[in-house]
């Protein structure tokens, strides 16, 4: 599952903002190391939103989110509360 | 003393290729840009279903951070500029200077972008699925704040939004910013994009080509008696306006010079052209130039192939030069391509002017007789062109004009 959700993100990052698949690894920092800004983070959430179907404009924990595996652990959240 | 002003440099897209040589092989060629628009008898109620559209080259030379703000017209704006630049010998990490600036115009932000935008949010009247850049894409000034963010432009930043006059007000906005000294360099122009709810907007007025669907070669046709309205096109066209010292001091190939610019509102209707502002406007452009109508050697006319706006224009033109003055219109070629069509029109004006050439008005067949009182050019005419007129007229009841003369070192 989680394999699945990090590739669906991966997805997102070379689809959107057109990141080299070599340069998506788990610990890479969304914005350091792969260069977003803050508009790009408004767009990764619509991005996310439209991938996963989930709502999460205003979700307080996207602020706290750093890395790829951070962002994979956040959707495996959303999910697991939307499942249960 | 205000100061002189030349144009430096010029770069165009549009139905006729993706650099200034390729349209004036082109317009040499007598190519008709227009085409049949096969997805667009999807919209119910849309008469015309023809277009000249542009093809864009590869986006992606454009850095990702840069083009995502960049609706379709901007993005064809930068490639004009990359040809304007390099046209005027310039880098491009060289105009960031508070000396160097930017005025582009178009009708309104890109229509593709504002479609996308009500199509996402409409439905369910839903704004959670808005991107961050529709909102640029959309704006009025997009084309001139996407140009400066991808040259870093620290200069003067101006939009000039005044439908099918932007550019034509970018040119004139260019020129006094330079004359009165504000700047040294300005790239000037605009651009617009084609798309079902452009040509839409003029469609329900009536003001479009719906005879020629199946021949779609044989319009727009201006000045023609069986003319039948206008054709959307799209492009971009960038003029790089200079002060002449500055220009001289680097060695820049100069290719004319500005030196007269009008603009102006008729005040009577926000649709029909009146050729009492066209003939204010053109006689305001000869008085800031200081020059007689008899210098003019050619106009380069707005003539859309609407039914009351060229007779209006081919009546003005009249009444200030007479029946002697050469006049075309480049619609035929090129469509109308409203924002842009100052710019694109003017650069290829310049290259006529430079190569004692006046080419053909494309598709008129036969002289309408409330058009006849002007000279037409039907076919290539070889003429020695010091100055020459250059009209837009816009719905709105604005009207430009520009007038740029032949430059000679020798004569300096």
């Amino acid at each position: 599952m989680s394999n699945k959700i990090e590739l669906m993100i991966n997805e997102v990052f070379q689809e959107s903002f057109e990141i080299e698949k070599n340069q998506l690894k788990p610990e890479a920092n969304i914005f350091e190391d792969l260069g977003l800004d803050s508009l790009d983070v408004v767009d990764l959430v619509v991005a996310l939103q439209n991938k996963f179907k989930v709502e999460i404009r205003t979700d307080e924990r996207i602020k706290e989110i750093r890395t790829l595996k951070d962002l994979c652990i956040f959707i495996k959240e959303l999910q697991s509360e939307g499942s249960s | 003393m205000k100061r002189r002003v030349v144009v430096t440099g010029t770069g165009s897209i549009s139905a006729l290729g993706n650099c200034m040589k390729e349209l004036i092989d082109s317009i040499e060629r007598q190519v008709c840009g227009t085409k049949q628009m096969e997805t667009w008898n999807q919209y119910k109620g849309l008469q015309s279903l023809v277009g000249a559209p542009a093809e864009l080259p590869d986006i992606k030379i454009i850095p990702r951070k840069m083009r995502r703000s960049m609706g379709r017209m901007s993005l064809l704006a930068v490639f004009a500029v990359n040809e304007a630049l390099e046209s005027a010998g310039l880098e491009k990490n060289e105009i960031t200077n508070e000396r160097y600036g930017c005025v582009a115009g178009s009708t309104m932000g890109s229509a593709e972008a504002l479609n996308d935008t009500f199509e996402i949010m409409l439905p369910d009247h839903d704004l959670t699925l808005l991107t961050s850049m529709s909102f640029f894409q959309c704006i009025s000034h997009t084309v001139s704040m996407n140009i400066a963010q991808y040259l870093g432009i620290t200069g003067s930043v101006i939009a000039t939004s005044a439908a099918c006059a932007s550019s034509l007000q970018a040119i004139g906005t260019g020129f006094d910013l330079i004359r009165n000294n504000t700047q040294d360099i300005v790239l000037c122009g605009g651009s617009e994009e084609l798309h079902p709810t452009v040509t839409g907007s003029f469609d329900i007025l009536f003001a479009t080509s719906t005879k020629f669907n199946e021949t779609p070669k044989k319009t727009p046709r201006p000045f023609d008696k069986n003319r039948d309205g206008l054709v959307c096109g799209e492009g971009a066209g960038i003029i790089v306006l200079e002060e002449l010292e500055h220009a001289k001091k680097r060695g820049a190939n100069i290719l004319a010079e500005v030196v007269g610019y009008n603009t102006c509102g008729s005040g009577t209707h926000i649709s029909q052209p009146d050729r009492q502002a066209m003939i204010q406007c053109m006689k305001a452009a000869l008085a800031d130039a200081g020059i007689k109508p008899e210098n003019i050697d050619f106009v380069s006319a707005h003539a859309t192939a609407t039914l009351q706006g060229d007779h209006e224009e081919a009546a003005a033109i009249y009444e200030v030069f007479g029946s002697q003055t050469p006049v075309n219109s480049l619609k035929g070629y090129l469509g109308h391509t409203l924002g842009a069509s100052g710019a694109i029109e003017l650069a290829v004006a310049i290259e006529m002017m430079n190569n004692s050439i006046i080419y053909p008005t494309l598709n008129l067949t036969d002289i309408d007789e409330g058009c006849s009182m002007i000279k037409h050019v039907k076919t290539k005419l070889k003429k020695n062109i010091n100055f020459i007129l250059k009209n837009c007229f816009a719905f709105g009841g604005i009207n430009a004009s520009i007038i740029c003369k032949k430059y000679e070192e020798i004569n300096e």
